[in-house]
């Protein structure tokens, strides 16, 4: 599904160079659930921006099925986005312009002849159970309702790949795990996904764990048993401020 | 409701996001094409004023028999009005004339008339009327001063009244025993015309030989007997040269020519003039507003660099982004465009109506018809967009080269 090899992604930052994603490689199967774990700073988010081509690596290259995305002009790329990646941001990034739903339904505009309906905007939404506030607007969310808004958003287009930038940054425990849990269904339907967080407790999740670490990226040795843990005793690291 | 979501009310909900600002560079769009439209307008108003006066300017020479001047003392008709309809005179010549007088060097066209008879018909006019016959082939003086343009030529049986007849247009009225059906109305011409009624030739010539028509005492008219021809040169003939080159060629034992000594040459200048000024007017509108709205554009891009990062990031190919953003541009440059449009007829309209127009410009405005107007205002209309799609052009290709994870960073 994903090949990413031997990737660097530098920034002129004032004065020195800033390695953000210091020759990372990694390999994410079909179907699998890959948590990449890590500080805030270490280059978790410009390493997702490099797997959807959002970013253009210094050097390396990155193969999402079979494309080398690196190869790709910019309307593939945008094509191959649309249809194949959904994406939640770290920042939700919903339009303050439009209720949840309209919202949701963005991205079919972007991919003509997708899946993506009404009706099937409110299935979403009733699943990561927002049925009540499909007409509120971004403003009136809370910042949880507006990372699940984000999420529907991301599902709609029916991709094969999700792509989340700390979906559950800043949420109480509660929530964060029935996001999981969320994310864990659509890994059983099929859905191959890519997660970042700060938060080691979540690890449980992932049928692969990398860790990041200024720029570095590592593979944790697994197998990771897919089990469930207590909401309650998720307290062992503690997660970086944001 | 569609199941899907179309491009449009999103559009409208970006619009409706920031409703000072649209509301401002609508505006904008208005003032350029209230000022584009009106001046087209006016001068296209100023025109038809000048080409109707053009061609109800007549004749620029009248050929009449030689005896006809020898009673004028040679003077002829007064020249400084235009010459619509031969003096009534009992002088006459065969309209073969016309086969010499065609020969000059600069004629581009004659038309014979006829002065039949004065008649006293109460029911047409308070003072007696003049009967003309013209030949509506060739005719091309009375024509252009009809109130309205004719469906077809004047037929037997059909007349042309001066503005002064009573009797509506197609009402039937009686001359001498003979009926005929008013087929068009003249204008004022402030001349004898005001109070004649056109025939066409050849019914001319059989009222004519109608018992009563003409006095007892008066010669007889034979048919094919006229008492002028209207001679009209081509556009780049000199009148002199005309004049001298008729009069070379009719026998001077039987005709003489008359000139016109004035012409609207000096208007049409003034138009020309007014038609820079109003351009220069237009095109000063549109360079004031062409900066303010392309700052507004960019104001407008830079503003939503954040969702159009998104929208790329979604998978926002290039064209859909600049599309978005121009279309958003286009929205408000249609809407203003409109609106400017009609405020200026409303404008023109308001200063037409107690006639200040007329009195400003020392023309008579003729209005553009509705084709012309819906010319004029797709002229306007194209010209608004022009300035929408070029100033939003540059910032929208900006921000769709952005990197769309840049923009998404930028004011997380
Ligand atoms: N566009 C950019 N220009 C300059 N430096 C950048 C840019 N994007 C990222 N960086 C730098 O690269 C490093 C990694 O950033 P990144 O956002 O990937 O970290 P992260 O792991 O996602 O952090 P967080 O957990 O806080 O979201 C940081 O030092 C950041 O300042
Ligand atoms: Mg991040």
């Amino acid at each position: 599904m994903i090949e990413v090899l031997g990737v660097t992604k530098s920034f002129r930052g004032p004065g020195r160079e800033v390695r953000a994603v210091d020759d990372a490689s990694l390999h994410v199967g079909k179907g699998e659930f890959v948590l990449i774990l890590g500080r805030s700073g270490s280059g978790k988010s410009t390493l997702l921006g490099l797997i959807a081509g959002l970013v253009r690596p210094t050097s390396g290259s990155v193969r999402i099925k079979g494309n080398d995305i690196g190869l790709l002009s910019d309307n593939s790329l945008a094509e191959l986005r649309a249809r194949e990646i959904g994406f939640v941001f770290q920042f939700s990034g919903l339009l303050p312009t439009l209720p949840a739903l309209e919202n949701v339904l963005v991205p079919t505009l972007l991919c003509r002849g997708g899946p993506g309906t009404r009706s099937r905007a409110r299935e979403i939404l009733a699943r990561v159970g927002l049925t009540e506030r499909e007409d509120a607007y971004p403003a009136t969310l809370s910042s949880g309702e507006m990372k699940r808004v984000a999420i529907a958003r991301a599902l709609i287009n029916g991709p094969s790949l999700l792509i989340a930038d700390e979906p559950t940054g800043d949420l109480d425990v509660d929530t964060e795990y029935e996001i999981m849990d969320l994310f864990r269904q659509l890994n059983l339907e099929g859905m191959t996904i890519v997660m970042v967080t700060h938060n080691p407790d979540l690890a449980c999740f992932a049928t692969r764990l990398y860790v990041m670490d200024r720029g570095k990226l590592g593979l944790e040795p697994g197998p990771f048993p897919a089990k469930d843990r207590e909401p309650g005793n998720a307290a062992a690291g503690a997660p970086d401020d944001e | 409701m569609n199941d899907r979501m179309s491009l449009f009310p999103y559009i409208l909900a970006g619009l409706r996001n920031k409703p000072g600002r649209n509301i401002a560079t609508a505006f904008c769009f208005a003032f350029i094409a209230a000022s584009i439209f009106s001046g087209q307008y006016l001068l296209a108003g100023a025109a038809g004023g000048i080409g109707q006066g053009i061609s109800r300017m007549g004749a620029d020479h009248l050929v009449v028999p030689v005896d006809y001047m020898a009673l004028m003392g040679g003077r002829g008709p007064d020249n400084t009005i235009p010459i619509v309809r031969a003096e009534p005179s009992v002088f006459r010549f065969n309209r073969s004339i016309m086969d010499t007088i065609g020969r000059a060097r600069g004629v581009s066209g004659m038309s014979p008339q006829l002065y039949v008879t004065t008649m006293y018909v109460p029911a047409l006019a308070p003072t007696p009327i003049d009967v003309y016959g013209i030949d509506p082939d060739t005719d091309f003086t009375i024509l252009p001063w009809l109130e309205h343009p004719p469906e077809h030529p004047l037929a037997s049986g059909e007349v042309f009244v001066g503005h002064g007849i009573k009797g509506e247009v197609s009402s039937s009225i009686n001359l001498n025993r003979h009926h005929y059906t008013i087929a068009g109305r003249l204008d004022p011409t402030q001349s004898g015309a005001d109070t004649t009624v056109f025939l066409s030739l050849g019914d001319a010539y059989d009222l004519a030989a109608t018992e009563g028509t003409l006095p007892a005492s008066a010669p007889r008219i034979l048919p094919g007997s006229v008492n002028a021809v209207l001679v009209r040169m081509g556009p780049e003939a000199e009148p002199d040269v005309v004049e001298a080159d008729i009069r070379r060629l009719v026998p001077p034992s039987s005709a003489a020519v008359i000139g016109r000594h004035f012409s609207l040459d000096p208007v049409s200048r003034d138009i020309q003039d007014l038609s820079g000024v109003v351009s220069a007017i237009s095109a000063i509108v549109v360079l004031a507003a062409f900066p303010l709205i392309a700052l507004i554009s960019a104001m407008v891009a830079h503003e939503r660099q954040r969702e159009i990062g998104l929208l790329s990031a979604m998978g926002g190919k290039r064209r859909v982004i600049l599309f978005l953003v121009l279309s958003e541009s286009l929205v408000l440059a249609a809407a203003g465009g409109i609106a400017g449009i009609g405020g200026g007829l409303l404008t023109i309209a308001l200063l037409d109506a107690p006639g200040f127009l007329g009195n400003a410009v020392p023309v008579t405005f003729i209005m553009p018809s509705a084709m012309e107007t819906l010319v004029l205002a797709g002229f306007a209309m194209s010209a608004v967009v022009l300035i929408a799609v070029v100033s939003s052009l540059y910032p929208a290709f900006r921000i769709s080269r952005m990197s769309p994870y840049d923009a998404i960073r930028s004011g997380g």
